[in-house]
């Protein structure tokens, strides 16, 4: 049997976290052939990426590999210099894509630099030939203008030509081995799709193997050949991507699965008493950036003359990619930012002449990231009890009977309430946001990506507690979201936005299976999904 | 980039003027000029008769348009305080300041730079420590204890350098290790913690995937993003320099800017007060438009 490209064998990682070692990958071992595609799955804090930190040195400064045989080639290569792996292995033999386009690229040199620096420290060539070098690699991960990109720096790039930018980078010293990290989980999601057939065309041209990296098991079952599912550090089954995705072994697997099926499935009823709760009417809001003497002031339209209404019950779907305008519109309705025309009634009376509080009783948000958005001084108690301290004259009592119940709603027990918010899960905490939102008992609630940074078994939890909620309390919800799994779950209606205008809008089912508008249509091809095998 | 640095000229010049206007108005409303060179016991007449001689009587917008062309033909007025042409005051004193500012930031930055990358390159360990104990010491020892230490130790005790006065480069090396030393901490702190946060970014981590490592990633990837706030605050410095430094200045008797502004505020001498804090607020607003273009030159996302 041929050597293969890669074998790591028993690789365990270790984080020193203030002299107390905590094991984080446990006894990873991996196979890559020359040309093979292995995809490693897994939530984060699973080790996906930390093990492949490990292999390529590049691990964060409290973490040490522990023990483990790492062969490449034939070689073992855990025990040589770092020099020698500096100057012979990373970057030459084998490269990186980050999650991060946005931060990935150094911002104060201009892309050709940072290209030919690459091609440079491993090639012994002339700048001449680096420079055509440079080029020939943005030519072939499809940037236009290359010859005015070289020039450029990575701040008058958009994410997806950054990201393109970072294959380019990766790639330009020819690597027998391209590790690729999240490569679109940053990006939006039309673009997504774009990267990931980019580099399978690229990897597959050059003849490289490949290590994916991703969260998203429907991504990595269309990109890879194998797949290796993680769960806190230990490797849970690993093997052909047909067989994990129709004969899961480990529970574990069957749960991320099921995430992805049961998002397939619907089981809405449509509403068929329809009370008109919101009416938005022509809104548009604009906002401007600061010029100076010599620069004019620039205007963006985020939000132009949308009109939609919302009736009692049913959830509304507000779709686009980010820039689309969803969350200002979302901002306007929560009286979070004044709208420049148009108007918005609620119960039949302007918006605006509503007090605070008597909006704040009626509609009420959950954002997106619960890490952030729950003050970490105060308990789990006080951050759902306080908006009826602000609102209403009830008894002790009664207070706390009502926060033990919309605790138990959300399905936290009681013994949270002394609780601080750093002691909870980014799931419990998004449950905390969701109770702070419901103890009011609002008409509407808002959602702004209410799952988008949260893990995907994570993810569905909370989606069936909204869903739960909604029928049991018959609160009406707005969902903006730019993943069409979750609208499909959740919404009976949907909403697409670009470009601060209404595209389409109408059913769920209809807008998903039948899209008109072009941009829907690109938007809707562009979910990975497994559809379940019988 | 012309774009920038002509758009960042044009306001600078607008602050220089409103500056040039603030002080003017000030000095001139609050105080009575006649007054002033008259002296605490003059008779009413006689300061009535120097109101007219020295033309106080006049609109003081003639007054300020008469200044600001004066300063800009090169006539900076006369100090009745020294009875001297202002321009030649100024012509005296500066050379002294800006030796002691210039060898002052010099000091800082040849201890703060590297002091502060050695400390981001070893954070926690005893580099680090040693680098937050100079920083920690040099804020809290004053000025004037240092400066008398120094001369008790290397001009007295041991007689390398001269105990005071401006005559050669050698007498400012003392006042300017007691100037530098005390724009230490600010810089070399921004150095580590600039420095710190770049070499945990997201850039650097890909420049490490490439192969750099050790000292070349430090200068090739790193060093450029770490250095443009302390362009900031090294202009600043060189600004508060520039205005003079009193307490240096007065322990090592040289006879630069600071000791100027001290004597002419306590003589009431207005035309001289009102040029130095229009010169101070001059150098402090070149400086800080240097710094600007210089960032711009080094940071592309700056250039807008």
């Amino acid at each position: 049997m041929e050597t293969p490209l890669l074998e790591i064998k028993n690789l365990n990682i270790s984080f020193n976290i203030s002299k107390n070692i905590v094991n984080t990958v446990d006894n990873f071992s991996l196979t890559l052939k020359e040309k093979e595609t292995i995809g490693i799955v897994g939530e984060s804090g699973s080790g996906k990426t930390i093990s492949m930190l490990g292999l390529t040195r590049l691990l964060p400064k409290q973490a040490f590999v522990d023990k483990g045989s790492l062969q490449f080639k034939g070689r073992d290569i855990s025990n040589i210099s770092n020099k020698e792996f500096y100057q012979k292995i990373s970057g030459k033999k084998i490269s990186m894509i980050f999650q991060e386009p946005m931060t990935a690229l150094n911002p104060v040199y201009t892309i050709g630099r940072q290209l030919m620096a690459t091609y440079l420290f491993h090639n012994d060539v002339s700048r001449n030939s680096a420079y055509n070098r440079a080029i020939e690699f943005l030519d072939k991960v499809q940037l236009t203008n290359v010859k005015e990109r070289m020039a450029q720096y990575p701040h008058q790039l958009s994410g997806g030509q950054r990201q393109r930018v970072m294959i380019a980078m990766a790639l330009i010293n020819s690597p027998e081995l391209l590790i690729a990290d999240e490569p679109t989980t940053a990006l939006d999601v039309t673009v997504q799709k774009e990267i990931v057939g980019l580099i399978q065309k690229l990897i597959e041209n050059l003849g490289m193997a490949m290590i994916f990296i991703s969260h998203d098991l429907g991504l990595v079952s269309k990109t890879c050949e194998n797949i290796i599912v993680m769960e806190k550090g230990l490797i849970l089954e690993s093997g052909k991507a047909d067989d994990v995705l129709t004969r899961p072994k480990e529970n574990y697997t069957k749960n991320l699965l099921k995430c992805l099926w049961s998002l397939d499935v619907d089981h809405k009823k449509i509403h068929k008493a329809r009370t008109l709760l919101l009416d938005v009417k022509n809104i548009s809001k604009s906002y401007q950036l600061p010029g100076s003497i010599l620069k004019p002031k620039k205007i963006i339209n985020a939000v132009r003359n949308v009109s939609f209404e919302i009736f009692k019950g049913e959830t509304l779907a507000i779709v686009g990619e980010s820039g689309s305008g969803k969350s200002t519109v979302a901002k306007i309705i929560n009286g979070l930012t004044k709208m420049d025309s148009g108007e918005v009634l609620l119960e039949g009376k302007k918006i605006d002449s509503y007090s605070p509080l008597e909006r704040a009783l009626r509609i009420q948000p959950v954002f997106q990231d619960p890490y952030s958005t729950l003050n970490p001084n105060h308990t789990i108690g006080f951050i759902v009890r306080r908006p009826l301290l602000l609102n209403r004259s009830l008894s002790y009592d009664e207070i706390e009977m009502k926060v033990a119940k919309t605790l138990d709603l959300v399905g936290l027990s009681k013994n949270f309430i002394n609780r601080f918010p750093s002691q909870l899960s980014g799931g419990q905490r998004q449950r905390v946001a969701i109770a702070r939102a419901i103890i009011l008992e609002p008409k509407i609630l808002i959602c702004d990506e209410p799952t988008s940074s949260l893990d995907v078994t994570i993810q569905s939890q909370i989606l069936d507690l909204l869903n739960e909620l909604k029928e049991r309390l018959q609160i009406t919800i707005v969902l903006i979201s730019h993943n069409i799994s979750v609208v499909k779950f959740l919404s009976d209606r949907v909403l697409v936005m670009n470009n601060g205008e209404i595209l389409e809008s109408g059913n769920t089912l209809n807008i998903i299976n039948k899209p008109k508008n072009n941009y829907t249509k690109k938007l809707m091809s562009a979910i990975f999904t497994v559809k379940k095998k019988v | 980039m012309l774009k920038f640095v002509a758009g960042r000229f044009l306001v600078s010049l607008a602050v220089a003027f409103t500056i040039s206007f603030v002080t003017f108005f000030f000095l001139n409303i609050f105080t009575d000029p006649a007054q002033a060179v008259a002296g605490e016991e003059a008779l009413f007449e006689e300061i009535e008769q120097i109101r007219t001689q020295y033309g106080f009587d006049r609109p003081i917008l003639t007054r300020y348009f008469e200044w600001l062309g004066g300063i800009f033909t090169g006539d900076f007025g006369v100090s009745y305080y020294w009875n001297k042409p202002v321009g030649t005051l100024l012509l005296e004193r500066a050379p002294q300041t800006i030796k002691l500012a210039l060898m002052s930031v010099s000091v800082t930055i040849m201890v703060a730079i590297p002091l502060g990358i050695l400390a981001a390159l070893n954070p926690n360990s005893i580099i680090d420590r040693f680098a937050l104990s100079v920083a920690v010491s040099a804020q809290a020892i004053p000025n004037f204890w240092l400066g008398l230490i120094l001369i008790i130790i290397f001009s007295v005790t041991f007689p390398i350098f001269p105990v005071s006065g401006d005559k050669t480069y050698y007498h400012f090396i003392l006042p300017s290790l007691v100037l530098g030393t005390s724009s230490v901490p600010p810089v070399m702190r921004l150095m580590r913690t600039g420095l710190l946060d770049v070499i945990n970014s997201d850039y650097i981590r890909t420049a490490r995937s490439i192969g750099f490592s050790g000292w070349r990633l430090v200068t090739k990837h790193a060093l450029r993003n770490a250095v443009l706030p302390i362009i900031s605050v090294i202009a600043v410095q060189l600004g508060h320099k520039f205005g003079g430094s009193l307490i240096t200045e007065s322990v090592f008797a040289i006879n630069g800017l600071g000791r100027l502004a001290l004597l002419s505020i306590l003589g009431a001498d207005i035309p001289t007060v009102q040029i130095l804090i229009f010169v101070f607020a001059i150098t402090f607003i070149v400086f800080n438009l240097l710094s600007d273009i210089l960032n711009a030159y080094l940071d592309p996302r700056l250039r807008l």
